[in-house]
């Protein structure tokens, strides 16, 4: 069970490393608040709840939430068969690991520099 | 992921941090090419200067623009023409280029008087032009010209002109990478704001980091004003300099090349609330997904679906017709930045082919992270290589087909690999939907180009037949093609024009539903009265 876990939370972490560019903005503090925000969305949209941005930033993590959420349906067709409490253990793993792949892992030099 | 080392560049060991080979099982915390730093003395780089990215890349590409250079001739020269980013107002921008013409002698003495001169000149020569570009060089940086002081004299002399001071002397940053930094922070410094612009539409965006190669931005433009979206400003291609000065009213900010101008957009964020959302130009797919996004920002998501589905019915079959011909082809993806992740995964998925190495001039490691993360396992990631390199690996790696610059594009043609200009293109505009069809095209016609098959014989040792007359690209490309896909009915190749822009730039408001219905009531007014 654990392995399907990995192996599932590893599919959907591809996904987002081949396809999207969101999780690679150029500091830190930016990469956070893109994982947080865009994956939070994303598990709210796959469990159908009601996602209501409050601004104009809000809605721009919403707007990559939702094409990200229907890809997800879309080529993982398994994760429309998973309960509520089964995609957000699920989408709690791709955050770590996205976190880790981006930043706490990350080799890159430039996120810490201070300024754009 | 390993570090790989190169035969001919075990003299230079730090380069050895400056390549990752993308191994099974490994990620980007294993390892991640250097990027963004000094080239290594002895290695011959193929990278351009700060002048040269802050010039040539970034500011030019603004056509309504004198661009000066304050420096010798050779600078202005050397950055003139060699990038094909038109514009519709008779290209403006790449039919002149001005220079104050430094010698030894304004060293000495300075050059103030002589920049000077040259602003009033070039704005008498062309009277309708009233912006100005002045770009700082090694030569007038080094003597200490102030060449704000000067531009600013001029404001007051000539109160309709407006100058522009970018100070990206090449010596500022390792690569001209350090150029696009420079003159993003300097337009949002000195520019941003300074005008306040006709809002048309209840749906503005600035579409940054596009330079309109052969006609992208009008591509994008064209699919934006189709679903009723005002490109406020485009950051830089084809763009305006007065509309450049209002960015701070859109609504959204489009980025495409992040590599370039994201500098542009955080601070934006930061400074006046605009959201960043990244893009890809290229690609079916990608392509696809951006204008959706784009859409369901602004809640018109159906109108971007209206354009998917059109574009997709027109141009997929010949999309297709290509990647049944180029399937299993090797290609080196080997552009300046941020190519090399906006085709990585793009050109394997919807062409069928192999990237076996991506490399950029001047990225950073942000740009391999994107690049390793979507090419396949097994390519070779090269930050700044050298020219020895590049050959290695090209001798390593047999690519059948390398997009490139013209400096590594010619010595590959030296070892027989056609390549294509992943800068300029050859038959462009190749983003937008059409775009990607006619760069599928491209490669095409250089991997199985007659001319590249004769080439490949080394007739001071190779056989030369006698028993074959005359191939075409056909010939070649068909031979081993399975007759269901030879002639499959719903496959062809491209049938668009020779030059697509023409048509685009004839268009008139009545192709544009939306922008008129979006059209906010107070403008309205203003028109009808």
């Amino acid at each position: 069970m654990e392995s399907l876990m990995k192996d599932r939370i590893e599919q959907l972490v591809n996904y987002i490393m081949k396809h999207c560019l969101w999780q690679f903005h150029s500091r830190t503090w930016d990469r956070e608040r893109q994982n947080r925000e865009i994956l939070t969305k994303t598990l709210e949209i796959l469990c159908d709840e009601s996602v209501m941005p409050e601004d104009r930033l809000d809605r721009c993590h919403w707007v990559d939430a939702v094409v990200l959420a229907e890809s997800y349906r879309k080529h993982y067709p398994w994760i429309n068969n998973l309960s509520t409490v089964e995609i957000t253990s699920l989408m709690k793993g791709v955050h770590a690991r996205i976190d880790f792949l981006t930043i706490t892992g990350s080799l890159n030099l430039e996120l810490t520099d201070e300024h754009y | 992921m390993a570090y790989h080392e190169f035969d001919c560049s075990t003299c230079i060991p730090e380069r050895k941090k400056h390549a990752v080979l993308k191994g099974p099982e490994e990620t980007l915390a294993d390892a991640l090419p250097a990027g963004y730093l000094s080239t290594i003395p002895g290695s011959i780089s193929e990278r351009g200067c700060a002048y040269c990215g802050a010039k040539h890349v970034i500011g030019t590409p603004m056509k309504d623009v004198i661009h000066i250079s304050h420096g010798p001739v050779g600078c202005t020269y050397d950055t003139w023409q060699t990038k094909r980013y038109i514009s519709d107002n008779d290209n403006f921008q790449l039919k002149y280029t001005f220079a104050t013409d430094m010698k030894e002698k304004h060293v000495i003495f300075g050059a103030e008087k002589l920049l000077k001169q040259n602003i009033l000149e070039a704005f008498k020569a062309f009277p309708n032009i009233k912006r100005m570009s002045i770009y700082q060089t090694c030569a007038s940086a080094l003597i200490g010209d102030d060449i704000s002081a000067i531009a600013q004299e001029v404001m007051e002399e000539l109160p309709d002109v407006d100058i522009f001071v970018c100070n990206s002397p090449g010596f500022r940053g390792p690569s001209q990478s350090g150029g696009h930094h420079t003159i993003c922070i300097a337009w949002l410094n000195d520019k941003v704001g300074t005008v306040e612009p006709k809002i048309t539409s209840d749906y503005v965006i600035n579409y940054v980091g596009e330079y309109n190669i052969q006609g992208d931005q009008e591509v994008m433009q064209d699919y934006f004003k189709r679903m009723g979206i005002q490109v406020l400003s485009t950051f830089t291609g084809n763009g305006s300099y007065d509309d450049l000065r209002a960015m701070h009213r859109a609504h959204l900010n489009v980025l495409e090349c992040a590599r370039s101008s994201e500098y542009l957009c955080n601070e934006l964020r930061v400074r006046y609330g605009i959201p960043r959302l990244d893009i890809d130009g290229f690609g079916f797919e990608p392509l696809s997904a951006s204008l959706r996004k784009v859409g369901l920002f602004f809640g018109i998501e159906d109108r971007a679906e209206e354009i998917i589905r059109e574009e997709t019915a027109r141009w997929k079959p010949e999309l297709d017709w290509y990647k049944e011909r180029l399937h299993g082809k090797k290609v080196c993806l080997w552009p300046g930045g941020s190519k090399l992740w906006h085709w990585a995964h793009v050109i394997h998925e919807e062409m069928g082919v192999e990237v076996v190495s991506v490399y950029t001039k001047f990225g950073h490691q942000g740009d391999m992270e994107k690049g390793i993360s979507r090419a396949e396992e097994g390519a070779l990631a090269i930050d700044d290589p050298n020219e020895l390199e590049s050959l290695e690996a090209m001798y390593k790696l047999k690519p059948d087909c390398i997009f490139t610059g013209k400096r590594p594009g010619e010595f590959a043609k030296k070892i027989r690999v056609p390549y294509l200009n992943a800068h300029g293109y050859h038959n462009g505009p190749w983003k937008g939907f059409e775009g990607w069809v006619r760069f599928a095209r491209d490669i095409y016609n250089a991997i199985y180009s007659p001319v590249h098959q004769l080439a490949m014989v080394d007739i001071s040792k190779d056989e030369i037949p006698t028993d074959r007359g005359f191939v075409t690209r056909r010939m070649l490309s068909d031979k081993n093609l399975g007759e269901e896909v030879r002639n499959a009915p719903g496959l062809r190749q491209y049938t668009g024009k020779f030059d697509l822009i023409p048509d685009l730039r004839n268009k008139t408001a009545k192709d544009y539903p939306y922008l008129r219905q979006d059209a906010p009531e107070e403008l309205e007014q203003q028109e009808t009265a």
